[in-house]
């Protein structure tokens, strides 16, 4: 079946385009965030319309493939997983345009001190090597790779769980920090959610490589 | 099972091997009917079929002995003219009848060949001695073979028409369909298709009129001499079968009976001649 | 339309005083598979009949309306030469039984009496047999009888007989319904391929076949036509109710 092959290794070239779209959403927004290279601001602006471009074609090529060829098993795994996680992709693009807003909104230089104790670069770092680890998962089909996320994922929950402290004696030092610390916290929050995002990801990856569904089921990485 | 259906399968399964057994009986008897008759020819004739049976002539009153061989060359003269005449013939309306299924015209014309069937053979004699014995002013080799062409037609057409009408329409139209014309459809298509059924049409005619007398008794005529013209009378096997079988004379009568085994040898060996064919040239669709 | 190969105005079909077709309008593109679909009895056979004149080959047959193929009235011409422009596949596979392979594939020249040297029949051959995917299997037996092929092969023997005349439009008439699922699926590839080359009017019964294979999809229903548009467009938004509840099988 020639023309449903194609298809799906359209799907695929598709997908991978979308990754690294976010992809590189993702680490100008870092750079934003932690240093404050505000030029990228533009930049990040104007690749989300790409990004929300993207992600209507692959839905439009997902609604093809299964109208016109109403594939199964395999086939038919892949395209419900694609639509998945192109919508998490999006979203992921979606946060750190909101990062950049943020910042821009903001209108504070955060303090490098607050920074380094609230782990914000070690979550970005986490959240974009859980980022590449999911690309190649992709790329390669390998599940083990994509069950390597749910550890990294917790290290993020983890400075997610104590940044809230961290905010709030900072906050009482003076009202003033009230302004770093309630954007900071936002962010915080934001690459929170980036971590699940790209949980679903990886449980969409091993739903179509093994068939397994581990959403709402005890997981453990192994 | 209740003991009423028990009884009802024995009184059926009772009835069936009855009905088996009378179909058994009656085909016994068609077929041993026949038999004794091939046996009784072979018997009573097989003394007389020697080499001179084929080769001599037949010889006058009280001499001994002669053969047939001018009525064998009058029956190979009949018959082969008669096929030229009717094969084409009885072809070209099988195709006609074929094509034109239902519609009226093709009604008539399969009306008229029942009839043509349906003529008894010494009227067929009767109408050709009209026709053309009187007109030529002579009994000849052609008018019999005209005879019985015109008896050769009807089966001839029906079996071509029969073997055509088999044929999948969707050949017919896979043909039209690249272009061709409805004669090269039917040439070069329709008819080597239908080959097998259409050679044993002809074989079965040829089969039919080479025992048949009363056409020829007022159209060939018979000839005591070796003649190959064929606007002359000439002789043939089922005349000298006729003419000698009812003769009062032994030497005469053995004749007729080494004739009869040759026609009746004749025909089996064209029957087994079709079955052949029609086996190797059995088309798949 | 562009790239308009054959366009139909008002086109109307009957079978003695039965209306098979009413007032089909249609353009269909060149070089491109347009597929016909529709419950049984709809017309959608009578019309690729007519586009060949294969319908007139029935007595009580009648046809009304115009048939262009390329701006030219396809009733004006002759109908042989139009049925060399216009190839027609059958459901059934029909090789002709007393042919070899080779004679098949060129019985479009021979019937036409077009004769054609040694090194000519032998490209043709190889030509159209490869073009349906079919000369590997059967190179080394090209004097075979036709009717040795399984029911897949033969198929696509009477898709090289048609393609070898190098028609402008392949009419094929439920092509793969009397197939099994594998030839299915071969012969579905080679007709994607074809198209780039051919145009290709298909009519099916299989709708996922349809959805498969063509670029534009046409709808009949009992003797009109309801809707004719990109395929995709039609299996995901159809715009009329009727096809919509055709393709869901909620009638049909």
């Amino acid at each position: 079946m020639e023309h449903l092959k194609s298809e799906l290794d359209s799907l695929r070239a598709e997908l991978t385009q979308m990754y690294t779209l976010v992809h590189n959403q993702l680490e100008k927004a870092q750079d934003v965030f932690l240093e404050n290279k505000t030029s990228l601001i533009k930049e990040i602006a104007s690749t989300e319309k790409l990004v929300n471009a993207k992600e209507l074609q692959i839905d439009s090529r997902c609604e093809t493939i299964l109208a016109l060829f109403t594939p199964v098993a395999v086939d038919l795994r892949f395209v419900l997983s694609a639509l998945k996680i192109n919508t998490n992709l999006e979203r992921i693009a979606d946060i750190a345009d909101g990062v950049s807003r943020m910042v821009v909104h903001s209108k504070v230089s955060f303090d490098k001190n607050l920074l380094v104790k609230i782990q914000a670069k070690e979550a970005f770092s986490q959240a974009l090597a859980m980022f590449t680890c999911l690309e190649q998962a992709f790329e390669k089909e390998d599940t083990l790779l994509a069950r390597d996320i749910f550890s990294k994922d917790k290290v993020i929950d983890q400075i997610m769980n104590n940044a809230t402290g961290i905010a709030e004696e900072y906050s009482k030092d003076s009202p003033e920090n009230l302004l770093q610390a309630i954007p900071l916290l936002s962010i915080m929050k934001m690459l929170e959610r980036t971590g699940d995002h790209l949980k679903n990801i990886a449980e969409e990856i091993i739903f179509y490589a093994e068939a397994k569904v581990l959403k709402h089921a005890g997981k453990t990485s192994e | 099972m209740t003991t009423v259906e028990i009884a009802g399968i024995k009184r059926r399964r009772a009835k069936d091997n009855v009905f088996r057994y009378i179909v058994y009986a009656l085909t016994f008897c068609c077929v041993a009917v026949s038999l004794i008759i091939l046996f009784y020819i072979f018997q009573k004739g097989i003394t007389c079929v020697n080499w001179d049976l084929f080769t001599k002539l037949p010889k006058p009153v009280g001499e001994s002995g002669g053969g047939v061989l001018n009525a064998i060359v009058g029956s190979l003269m009949l018959v082969s003219v008669a096929a030229v005449i009717a094969i084409p013939l009885g072809i070209s309306v099988g195709i006609f009848l074929a094509d034109n299924r239902g519609k009226a015209k093709a009604d008539r014309v399969s009306i008229a060949v029942d009839v043509l069937q349906g003529v008894p053979s010494i009227v067929v004699g009767m109408v050709i001695y009209v026709w053309v014995v009187k007109p030529l002013g002579i009994f000849s080799a052609l008018s019999g073979s005209v005879a019985l062409a015109i008896m050769m037609l009807p089966p001839i057409i029906k079996n071509t028409e029969e073997t055509l009408v088999l044929i999948p329409n969707t050949l017919k139209e896979a043909s039209l369909a690249l272009g061709a014309s409805d004669f090269r459809t039917t040439m070069r298509i329709l008819l080597p298709t239908g080959i097998g059924g259409i050679f044993s049409g002809a074989m079965l005619g040829i089969a039919r009129i080479a025992g048949e007398v009363a056409p020829l008794l007022f159209t060939a005529f018979g000839n005591p001499y070796l003649s190959f013209n064929l606007f002359k009378p000439v002789q043939s096997i089922p005349l000298i079968i006729f003419n000698y079988g009812t003769s009062p004379y032994d030497d005469w009568r053995r004749i007729a009976w080494g004739g009869s085994v040759i026609l009746v040898g004749f025909i089996l060996i064209l029957n087994f001649i079709v079955k052949f064919f029609e086996s190797r040239w059995k088309v798949q669709f | 339309m562009e790239g308009t190969i054959l366009r139909t105005e008002n086109l109307c079909a009957f079978f003695g005083t039965n209306q098979i077709l009413k007032n089909i309008n249609i353009d269909i593109p060149e070089k491109k598979v347009t597929a016909f679909m529709g419950p049984s009895g709809c017309g959608k056979t009578t019309f690729l009949r007519c586009i060949n004149r294969m319908h007139e080959l029935n007595p009580d047959a009648r046809a009304e309306g115009k048939i262009r193929l390329h701006y030219e009235d396809v009733y004006q011409m002759d109908a042989m030469t139009l049925r060399r422009r216009v190839g027609m596949v059958f459901q059934r596979p029909n090789p002709f039984p007393t042919m070899s392979i080779e004679e098949n594939v060129v019985a479009g020249f021979t019937l036409n009496g077009l004769k054609l040297k040694s090194k000519e029949k032998n490209e043709i051959v190889e030509d159209a047999l490869k073009k349906v995917a079919l000369w590997d299997e059967v190179k080394d037996k090209l004097g075979k009888r036709a009717t040795s092929l399984s029911g897949g092969q033969q198929q696509r023997l009477c898709l090289a007989r048609t393609v070898a005349m190098k028609p402008e439009v392949i009419l094929l008439d439920e092509p793969t319904s009397a197939l099994d699922p594998l030839s299915t699926a071969k012969i579905e590839d080679l007709l994607y391929e074809l198209k780039g080359n051919y145009t290709l009017v298909i009519v099916t019964h299989n709708m996922q076949q349809a959805a498969r294979i063509s670029d534009m999809t046409a709808f009949f229903y009992l003797g009109e036509l309801l809707e004719y548009d990109d395929t995709k467009k039609v299996f995901t938004n159809p715009k009329n109710e009727k096809t919509q509840n055709y393709i869901t099988g909620r009638f049909g």
